[in-house]
């Protein structure tokens, strides 16, 4: 797209600025709040003397388990959105690039059953689909087990990757697949070389809203983990308790949290642009 | 002219089993997705259809599923609360949704145009959905707090009397909404703005050279082209504000009185609270097909017809 | 556990029982009447056991828990898994569980108002058949006989079977600033007049609230109204023990306790009583913005501790006052630790094992003394524990045990308690009068029982 020159460039950022620090401002603080006793954050006060208690008891106590929690979700969410950006983007390829019902009328109805079938699951809130899914998986041993998990967030997350990438693939012009294919690729091809790069924007974006949904899922991972396996919206749930919410460590981790997933976001961000782009250029 | 490598001439006798692969390539790179969701999605959802027309009772240890037909839907006739709850959550979808999908659109266009610190905005932007879900309901509880909260705080400083923000039944489902809003709107940013990088220079340069100005351009060629992404973005959003929960659980667990009550809320009460497992299975299905009459509903408007779903 | 080590553990806390049991002025008695300390290594010896894992959730009592949990370890060489779960998730837990083919959880700690459901659906096993010789001791409170199940008349009364075991107890109690008190030389308020009569006296507007409710939708309001409804003499249903669910919850007792409730926070409190939860509480009176309020005894560590309060040692508690015609009551909201059926027998007796160690004075003493707050045995709250400043909560708490009541003790539970939750609400807001309020809430109460095939009935409207 084409740049805002001279004073509505200016405006542009104004704008942006304004709109991050709306964005900004809570995250200060929760930041002011990890540092604070419990007495301080009640009374919400801008003064006040920091503490590194709560980190402390986040890290080092002996109920917290937060490291293993960071790794848990950490692992869940790499894996979880590797699946689902391959499987998903292959099913939206299918089901873009092809003209289903030409040859077997069948097939119309196949495209709109798998389409509707993966919005409506989508609908469901998840919550009702613990009960089942925890009996599923105590049959078959993965209670308790990331793999387990990592499966059930593939799951959840397929519906919008697909969707997603659906639309991103539709926005690719026909013509470049078509000079390719008359260039002799074959479809995979096609794929890989020319389409992929193409929608690399849109593979990042829902790469990192794969990850990001994974990362803060809550209701099944409550129910199919116990504490060895517990993952980070879990652990900082502890702190919402019975009586009261301990505020202090509640946003401590949530700190502790956003950091690796911003970290991890960025290197997977580079790889794959990196990545792809170098395939482009074959 | 040489064959490239990797085409169909230059390879040998394994070209046939290549090309049937390739042939059939649309029937088998749906078999990952098919066997997810077959082993996955298959019994949760007969689950809560057999549920829906049953009474689920325990004893001894042991389900006890009686087939009870249309008393659930009785229970659900009967239930004005229901009602309130499913009326709370449109206001909420539309309201919410339709700031968000402003407010993300513009700075979307915004972004795109700016070549300095966009890696840096994009990076600030993305990080309210970062955290979790249960942290922002208790971050913001903290700030709405009547006597401590930060909002109160500014408000008195500035002279003015401080606001009851989750006590006041008018006041209640604003500030939850603005959360919602601050929440999501980078969700929406995010999207569009990799919609609109991926858009092609050419068209846009000659709509340039047509003479088009600013408006004309945005509504007669960008909008236009990213009306995919746009239409999944809207229906995606959609679908997860009618799911709101947690949010809504810490701040106000549906008051003061019934202003904030939602569906999501009032499904779980009764399948989780209550234990009424079958008419909990129902309202669940009767919420999904709202959502199906919504989305539906918006497909027939002009922006919607132009989704994946029509080809 | 072979039958010579159960012998000796049976007389052991037989023998036990009987000295403290002993009428005073026997000397032994005498003896026993100093305050108790536990001797060194007297604890009790369970005998070995296989691993066993505990369903338990965050909160304040925890970190006590944890550290006489680590104590049975070390004595016993028994190993118990604390698998600690947040509280929203505890109940779904302990459900998939229980209705699993085998539950990872040998103990599991349900919250009082869903314990009938699990003796109903017959999750549970019942003690005796672990162990049949098994006796609760009886300085152990058994919470308004929530403990026990009767199939015959679907109750929790003394008169079913043992189901589960005490391993926190909870009342609310009702906390007052001792500072601004005595310096007004008030004297600690007994009943509701005098209540309102000091919150009049000594409340300062939006600087010090002369009394605080908590009013947020649901199981908040609900709670905390119980104490002012059972002292007016009111109750929700005419008999629920014997079978009779009429709905009495709009009469006019009823009224008057959610008038006098009204008042207080119309008069007294701030603005958005509507929206306060138990948190809420927390925060008015530590950082000194509450002269009064009716808060949950588990609640008391953030009194003393100085990164949590402002008001360290100017904080007590007492019973929750009463009416002047009145009689002193106040709910109880405690956990409940029961086994579940679908383990194999040697993991339940482990089980067992465990609770029967953790249920001896000398454990409770040092679960007390490690911050678990509540204890669940009545002889802790007479030892010197009670004379230690910290722990000055503890006459309080032991009065207001005779009159702690269990509510709700029945399958409709969850949605009687949604409908006050709302209703109440909804008065305190101001969106419905009290009569109304109760009248509705009367009418949605009776569909509940009706469609539990209860035999049930309506009072005559209170005139709105």
């Amino acid at each position: 797209m084409g740049g805002l020159r001279g004073k509505a460039l200016i405006l542009g950022h104004l704008a942006m600025i304004l709109a991050c620090l709306i964005i900004l401002a809570p995250f200060a603080w929760i930041i002011m709040n990890s540092a604070k006793q419990q007495i301080d954050i009640y009374e919400g006060t801008l003064q006040f003397t920091p503490t590194w208690r709560n980190y402390e008891r986040l890290l080092f106590s002996k109920q917290s388990n937060f490291i293993r929690n960071v790794a848990n979700s950490a692992l869940v969410a790499t894996a979880s959105t590797l699946a689902v950006m391959a499987v998903g983007t292959l099913t939206a390829y299918a089901l873009t690039r092809y003209a289903w019902g030409r040859r077997f009328r069948v097939g119309a109805w196949l495209k709109a059953a798998l389409l509707g079938w993966i919005l409506l699951f989508h609908m469901i809130p998840a919550i009702t689909l613990v009960g089942p899914w925890y009996l599923i998986f105590r049959e078959l041993g993965l209670y308790n087990n990331l793999l387990g998990l990592v499966l059930t967030h593939i799951t959840l997350n397929l519906p919008m990757a697909t969707w997603l990438m659906m639309s991103f693939i539709q926005d690719v012009p026909r013509e470049l697949e078509d000079a390719a294919w008359i260039d002799g690729c074959r479809r995979v091809g096609a794929f890989l070389r020319v389409i992929l790069p193409v929608i690399v924007p849109g593979l990042v974006a829902t790469g990192v809203l794969s990850f990001i949904f994974s990362w803060n899922e809550f209701s099944v991972a409550l129910n199919l983990t116990a504490s060895p396996t517990a993952t980070i919206p879990v652990a900082i749930s502890n702190f919402a308790q019975q009586y009261e919410i301990q505020y202090g460590e509640m946003a401590a981790g949530t700190v502790l949290a956003t950091v690796p997933a911003i970290l991890l976001m960025f290197a997977g961000q580079r790889f794959i642009v990196r990545g792809l782009m170098l395939g482009a250029f074959k | 002219m040489a064959p490239a490598a990797g085409t169909r001439e230059a390879a040998g006798p394994a070209r046939s089993l290549a090309d049937l692969l390739d042939a059939t390539f649309q029937y088998w790179a749906l078999v990952p997705a098919l066997l997810i969701l077959l082993a996955l999605t298959l019994y949760p959802m007969l689950s809560i259809l057999r549920m829906a027309v049953s009474t689920i009772d325990f004893a001894q240890g042991q389900f006890l599923w009686t087939f009870t037909g249309l008393q659930n839907w009785r229970s659900f006739v009967e239930d004005w609360l229901f009602r309130i709850a499913l009326k709370n959550t449109l206001i909420f979808v539309i309201v919410a949704v339709t700031i968000e999908m402003l407010l993300g659109l513009s700075l979307a266009l915004l972004a795109c145009q700016i070549q300095m610190g966009k890696g840096i905005y994009r990076t600030i932007m993305v990080l309210p959905i970062l955290v979790p879900a249960v942290a922002i309901g208790c971050m913001w509880r903290l700030m709405y707090n009547y006597d401590f909260g930060i909002f109160n705080q500014a408000l008195v400083a500035l002279g003015l009397t401080p606001l009851a923000w989750l006590a006041d039944p008018r006041l209640a489902m604003a500030s939850v909404i603005l959360v919602d809003i601050w929440h999501w709107v980078p969700f929406v940013f995010l999207i569009l703005l990799a919609g609109l990088e991926a858009l092609p220079v050419e068209a846009l340069e000659a709509a340039n050279v047509d003479g088009a100005n600013g408006w004309q351009r945005l509504r007669y060629v960008i909008l236009p082209m990213i009306g995919p992404t746009l239409s999944v973005v809207v229906m995606f959003r959609t679908i997860f504000a009618f799911k709101v929960f947690d949010e809504i659980f810490l701040l106000t667990s549906g008051g003061p009185g019934t202003a904030t009550e939602v569906v999501s809320l009032y499904i779980y009460k009764v399948f989780f609270a209550e234990n009424r497992l079958g008419y909990g299975a129902l309202l669940a299905i009767l919420t999904i097909l709202t959502i199906c009459a919504f989305v539906g509903t918006y497909r027939w408007t002009r922006l919607g017809r132009r989704d994946p779903w029509a080809g | 556990m072979c039958s010579k080590r159960k012998l000796l553990c049976v007389l052991g806390l037989l023998s036990v029982w009987a000295v403290l049991a002993l009428p005073r002025g026997t000397p032994i008695a005498l003896a026993a009447a100093q305050p108790a300390k536990p001797a060194k290594d007297l604890f009790l010896d369970v005998g070995k056991h296989p691993p066993i894992t505990m369903l338990i959730n965050q909160s304040p009592w925890y970190g006590g828990f944890e550290k006489v949990v680590k104590l049975y370890e070390e004595q016993t060489g028994n190993t118990l898994n604390l698998d600690v779960s947040p509280y929203a998730g505890m109940l779904e837990k302990a459900r998939n569980a229980a209705r699993g083919k085998e539950s990872p959880f040998d103990w599991v700690n349900i919250d009082t108002q869903n314990t009938v459901e699990f003796y109903l659906g017959g999750f549970l096993s019942p003690l005796k058949e672990i162990d049949s010789g098994f006796q609760l001791d009886p300085q152990v409170s058994t919470y308004d006989d929530c403990l026990f199940w009767n199939e015959r008349t679907q109750w929790r009364d003394r008169n079913g079977v043992l189901m589960g075991l005490p391993v926190q107890g909870n009342v609310n109690l009702y906390y007052y600033r001792t500072d601004l008190f005595e310096r007004a030389g008030l004297k600690v308020p007994e009943t509701w007049d005098e209540v309102a009569a000091a919150a009049e006296k000594l409340g300062k507007g939006g600087e010090l609230y002369g009394f605080v409710v908590r009013g947020e939708r649901g199981n908040a309001i609900r709670f905390d109204w119980m104490s002012y409804m059972l002292g007016a003499g009111a109750s929700i249903e005419k008999d629920a023990p014997n079978g009779d669910f009429t709905v009495t919850v709009n009469s006019p007792p009823a009224k008057r306790a959610l008038d006098f409730y009204l008042s207080l926070a119309k008069r007294f409190g701030p603005p958005n009583s509507g929206a306060i939860g138990q948190n809420d509480l927390i925060q008015l009176i530590t950082t000194g913005k509450a002269l009064q309020l009716n808060m949950v005894a588990a609640a008391w560590p953030n009194m003393d501790n100085p990164e949590r309060s402002r008001v360290v040692g100017k904080v007590n508690v007492a019973l929750i006052p009463r009416p002047a015609d009145g009689v002193f009551a106040t709910p109880i909201g405690n956990w409940v630790s029961g086994i579940p059926k679908n383990i194999p027998l040697e993991r339940k007796r482990a089980a067992l094992a465990f609770m029967r160690w953790f249920l001896t004075f000398e454990a409770q003493y040092k679960f007390a003394e490690f911050g678990g707050i509540p204890p669940v045995r009545m002889d802790v709250f007479d030892s010197d524990l009670a004379t230690r400043p910290q722990f000055r909560w503890m006459a309080a708490y032991k009065k207001s045990l005779p009159y702690a009541k269990q509510l709700l003790g029945y399958k409709e539970g969850a949605q009687v308690e949604a409908v006050l939750g709302l209703r109440l609400n909804q008065a305190l807001v101001g969106e419905l009068s009290s009569a109304k309020a109760l009248n509705l809430a009367a009418e949605d109460i009776y569909k509940a029982f009706q469609q539990g095939g209860r035999k049930t009935g309506l009072l005559p409207k209170l005139p709105e």
